[in-house]
């Protein structure tokens, strides 16, 4: 699909280093226009000019967010509609939200939020509110986020969904990567079957990036660098994600949870359609946005 | 339920500073319990912020207000504005409060007079207004933040231990003094509490026993708020803290000292924290 790409334009959030700056660098060897979203200006641009160097006729453009902060999240989406504005394109072919972190302790935002909820799950939930318009204005656009197989193991307590009862950092992770599953077949049913917009969520499998590093103690530290030893280059993971975001393949696919660029099958929890509701009504919330009409408690 | 949730009408539970790490967690967890809530700190943006946060998430009423807590005049100008607005209050936790590590003579004497300022004065001050404010219906319940430092004498944390030991003795004297007022006063005395990178890394920078001490801020606000409505005068979160603080007690206070000491002074070779909040 070498050349199919090259009026397509995507969005990657955490596009600085591992999935995401290896999807970035493949979608943009076949020439489509990228932006990429990094918390550090200066990490931001060295991906930029790997991304240039990947494919120099490329339109590449890099911005800054912190993706904890929710008024982060909404200046990154105007930031993102000025600069496809400014490229003379009113439309987003992809959104991938890739962004994803790990805590050991439990930590709250500015906005009161437990951090892993805040980036793993409603980052990705509010840009794409944020962004939906534009990934409308496609002719077949795809929302994509990365979730991952730690989702198997995890049960959203409704009673204490950021568990502050008794914080567990991986419970935590798992719980917010099931909550990327939720959220993509919530937000399907959302737009119905109509629509050009469609939702999935990617497996990348167990790849070797410093995700268990940042900010993590000794003894978990030394049990991530164990795991992903036996784990794959982010760049095997970005060749599913990239045929999930582009390939016209994947058109009409029903299925939610994807490996490799093939169907798998989620955790049951994973396809709960009324924890899938529930949550998008608490995102809702914990995001500030108002609630729709047919939201309300009947 | 537990003793002491029902609120009667609209009075509110007073949070200081609560933009921070463990302060956040207090008003979370308050505005998950349907509390009303009054949220100060120096930075208005970050209280606001904040509320809106809760506000959307829990439905909860925030009034926010943000004072220098260290000022005289300022806390003076918060407290007519209490006054005025008929504010009533059932609870106030005092977590503004600060340290600057380091040997005592390598401290600017501001430095020092801020932590006396915020960790004492400003507690007492604070104190003593709102008990003015207080909800004439109801149980009063205070809040103090002090430390597992109030427990023994720490030499590169003089200042800061001592102010913790000041909140400690005072609480559980005020305790003592109001319990026929329907006045209940609870210490709540964490180890190093893992709510920014700095605290993050002096904890890391103690191995081991860092990692079994450090509770999570979340647990420890459910905790304590617990213990508070329970009347229970003194909070020790996590059992190897609770274990240390035995010990401590069976030590002679100079050779406490003289063990932290040494503790901490080869903790700091690794790790160097400019500055260590409590939150």
């Amino acid at each position: 699909m070498a050349s199919e790409l090259v009026n397509k334009t995507f969005l990657i959030t955490g596009a600085t280093s591992g999935i995401g700056l290896a999807t970035a660098e493949l979608l943009g060897r076949q020439g489509a226009a990228l932006i990429g979203v990094g918390r550090s200006a200066e990490r931001c641009r060295q991906a930029e000019a790997q991304l240039r160097r990947a494919n120099p006729d490329a339109r590449i453009g890099c911005l800054t967010a912190d993706l904890r902060l929710q008024s982060e999240v909404t200046r990154l989406a105007g930031a993102a509609a000025d600069l496809l504005a400014a490229w003379g394109c009113n439309r987003l072919d992809g959104l991938l939200n890739n962004a994803g972190t790990f805590t050991y302790w439990m930590a709250l935002t500015a906005d009161g939020i437990e951090t892993q909820w805040a980036v793993n799950h409603l980052a990705g939930f509010l840009l794409t509110h944020h962004l939906l318009p534009l990934l409308a204005a496609a002719p077949s656009a795809r929302v994509v986020t990365v979730s991952s197989d730690s989702h198997y193991a995890a049960r959203l307590n409704w009673n204490d969904l950021q568990l502050r009862r008794r914080y567990n950092g991986l419970a935590t992770y798992g719980n917010t990567k099931l909550a990327n599953i939720l959220f993509s077949l919530e937000l399907n049913r959302r737009l119905g079957n109509g629509t050009r917009v469609r939702a999935f969520a990617a497996d990348p499998g167990l790849v070797k990036t410093d995700i268990g590093l940042k900010g993590t103690p000794g003894v978990a530290r030394w049990v991530w660098k164990l795991r992903r030893s036996g784990g794959v280059a982010p760049e095997t993971a970005a060749r599913g994600i990239a045929y999930l975001l582009a390939d016209p393949a994947v058109d009409g696919a029903q299925d939610i949870y994807w490996k490799d660029g093939r169907p798998k099958r989620p955790s049951p929890r994973a396809l709960d359609a009324d924890s899938a509701r529930r949550l998008w009504e608490v995102s809702t919330r914990m995001c500030s946005l108002p609630q729709e009409a047919q939201d309300a408690p009947r | 339920m537990l003793p002491g949730d029902k609120r009667s009408g609209n009075s509110m539970i007073a949070i200081s500073g609560a933009a921070g790490g463990l302060g956040k967690a207090f008003a979370v967890e308050c505005a998950s319990r349907g509390y009303d809530l009054f949220l100060t700190d120096l930075s208005e943006t970050a209280l606001e912020t904040l509320s809106r946060g809760l506000r959307s998430a829990y439905g909860a009423r925030v009034i926010t207000r943000a004072c220098d807590l260290t000022d005289p005049a300022a806390r003076a100008g918060m407290y007519r504005e209490m006054r005025a607005a008929g504010l009533r209050f059932w609870a106030l936790v005092n977590v503004a409060g600060v340290d600057f590590e380091g040997p005592f003579y390598e401290q600017s004497s501001q430095h020092i007079q801020t932590i006396v300022r915020l960790n004492i004065e400003a507690t007492l001050d604070l104190t003593h207004a709102l008990l003015e404010f207080r909800d004439p219906y109801d149980v009063f319940r205070i809040i103090n933040v002090a430390s597992l430092a109030a427990f023994a004498p720490m030499p590169l944390k003089a200042t800061y231990a001592a102010s913790k030991r000041f909140l400690l003795d005072f609480s559980l004297a005020l305790g003592a003094e109001l319990r026929d007022a329907g006045v209940t006063v609870t210490a709540l005395c964490p180890a190093g509490l893992p709510t920014t990178p700095e605290c993050v890394r002096a904890i890391e920078a103690q191995g081991w026993v860092g990692q079994i001490t450090t509770c999570d801020v979340g647990r420890v606000a459910v905790q304590t708020l617990d213990a508070a409505l329970a009347g229970r005068p003194v909070v020790i979160p996590g059992w190897a803290n609770q274990f240390l603080q035995v010990c401590g007690s069976l030590v002679p206070a100079r050779l406490a000292a003289w063990m932290l000491g040494r503790r901490w002074r080869s903790a700091q070779k690794i790790s160097k924290p400019a500055v260590f909040s409590q939150g």
